[in-house]
């Protein structure tokens, strides 16, 4: 049998230091998921551009970052950076960066599919009835391809929640970095982190249920 | 012969690639014309519709509107421009439909109006709303098109056609999607438009359609126009041997 005194008191009693971290964690994820957002965009215009050099560039972008372990990358902006550039970025601004470009590359591919989902004929449609291409991307094929990207982006949120976590790699204090610390003190590894792998499950398996949910429905339209 | 065509396919040849799909066709359509186009699959029907709709450009050839070349294989400026000018009284009604889904029902139909003919919201939808019950859908008016059967939906697209007042539509196969207890009801609507005298170009394999509405019927076969007759005379008296031998496939119907 495996004897073990468990002593979860050692957790509640840094309840707050460790709430502190998750809400340090969800900031992070949700301030990325926007920046990410706004960079996979880029990346996808990029990659759509009607200049081959641009398109190049977006290519090579996703390319790089999609065949790269996102740790090896967070530690690149973190060390590589401030060397190239001379300048000290802090751990949370690297981590944000990191995973802002992380994500950037994998929702250009969203971005893209919602594009090239909606039906040709759609388009077309709109070109006979003599709208203006810019109106018919405007009008038929961003409204629908917002809704088709949504739960995509949802479901990246999540991935950054986890994600958020490689932060404390490199000693952004959110959640998991403060269980590191916790730990080191209390000498209580497996409360700490059970409880943190509580937190985490807890918050992104109610929002990838939803998620599911949510994407059946917008099918079923 | 006096009028002149509104609208006319000249020499029309089109190429994907190695392959030829259409060679030298020349069609001209008549003002209040349905001109019925008939042939096997793969012979260059949609293609040939898709090139009057400025959809495909010619690869020889052009299409001219009233006089008008709207469509050649490297069109200046002037044709571009012509082509602009004129992109609103070809009307499409498409196999598939092609309503946009994120949309009512009403505001497929006000939309284009609204967009490129910049008409205020209130004609536009007073003029949707008077569609809507030509096509028999004054109840769908808020509905989004996936709530519709298929010939409600197909018919909202012939209405969201109209919306544009064009001066000639074209329809591809505008019922073969549909199961055959929903055709009537969109062929009713054609045939309607057909007698308040629509200049219509109509690609289907409804040859009661084709012989009872159609003022000409005109077969393709690989990619070339074989023969034209008035309305029901190429049903009774096919001249060629291709045609003949494709009518016969619809003798048991
Ligand atoms: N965009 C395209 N690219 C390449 N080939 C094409 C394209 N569109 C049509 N074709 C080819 O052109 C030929 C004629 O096609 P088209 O659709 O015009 O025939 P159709 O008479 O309308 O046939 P159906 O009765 O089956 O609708 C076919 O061989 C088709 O494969
Ligand atoms: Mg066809």
């Amino acid at each position: 049998m495996f004897k073990y005194q468990f002593r979860w008191d050692t957790v509640w009693g840094s309840f707050d230091f460790l709430m502190g971290g998750l809400e340090m964690t969800l900031i992070i994820s949700a301030i990325t998921l926007v920046l990410a957002m706004i960079g996979g965009l880029i990346i996808a215009l990029l990659d759509m551009s009607r200049f081959r050099v641009l398109r190049w560039i977006g290519v090579s972008i996703g390319e790089i970052v999609r065949n790269t372990p996102i740790l090896v990358q967070l530690l690149w902006v973190y060390y590589v950076l401030p060397i190239v550039f001379g300048i000290r970025i802090e751990a949370l601004v690297a981590l944000i960066i990191g995973l802002a470009l992380y994500q950037a590359a994998f929702i250009s591919e969203v971005y893209r599919s919602g594009i090239q989902g909606v039906p040709k004929g759609h388009r077309e449609a709109a070109q006979v009835l003599g709208l203006t291409p810019i109106q018919s991307f405007r009008r038929i094929v961003l409204p629908q391809a917002i809704r088709m990207t949504l739960p995509p982006l949802a479901s990246n949120f999540v991935q950054l929640i986890k994600f958020s976590s490689l932060g404390a790699v490199i000693s952004v204090s959110e959640i998991t970095r403060r269980g590191m610390e916790l730990s080191a003190t209390n000498f209580r590894p497996l409360e700490t982190f059970t409880f943190i792998a509580v937190v985490y499950f807890f918050i992104c398996w109610p929002l990838a249920m939803g998620i599911r949910f949510w994407e059946r429905r917008l099918q079923a339209r | 012969m006096s009028a002149s065509p509104i609208l006319l396919a000249d020499s029309v040849t089109k190429r994907f690639g190695n392959n030829q799909v259409l060679t030298r066709v020349s069609l001209p359509v008549m003002e209040r014309d349905v001109v019925c186009i008939v042939g096997p699959s793969g012979s260059g029907k949609t293609t040939l519709l898709r090139c009057f709709a400025l959809l495909e450009a010619p690869s020889e050839g052009r299409i001219v509107m009233q006089g008008v070349p709207i469509a050649t294989a490297a069109p200046d400026r002037q044709v571009k421009s012509a082509a602009r000018a004129v992109r609103s009284d070809i009307g499409m009604v498409f196999q598939h439909f092609n309503l946009w889904p994120h949309m009512s029902v009403l505001e497929n139909l006000i939309e284009a109006p609204m967009l490129v003919k910049k008409m205020p919201k209130d004609e536009a939808v007073a003029i949707a709303e008077s569609l809507l019950k030509k096509v028999d859908l004054s109840d769908k008016r808020d509905a989004y098109p996936t709530r519709l059967s298929g010939g409600q939906q197909q018919r909202v697209a012939i209405a969201r056609a109209l919306a544009m007042s064009p001066k000639v539509l074209l329809f591809d196969e505008a019922t073969s999607a549909l199961d055959p207890e929903l055709r009537r009801e969109v062929l009713l609507v054609m045939r309607q438009l057909a007698q308040e005298g629509m200049t219509m170009l109509v690609v289907t394999h409804e040859m009661g359609f084709a012989r009872h509405v159609g003022t000409r019927t005109v077969f393709m076969d690989r990619g070339e126009i074989v023969e034209e007759a008035p309305g029901a005379a190429f049903f009774d008296a096919p001249k060629t041997e291709r045609a003949q031998r494709f009518l016969q496939q619809f003798e048991d119907e």
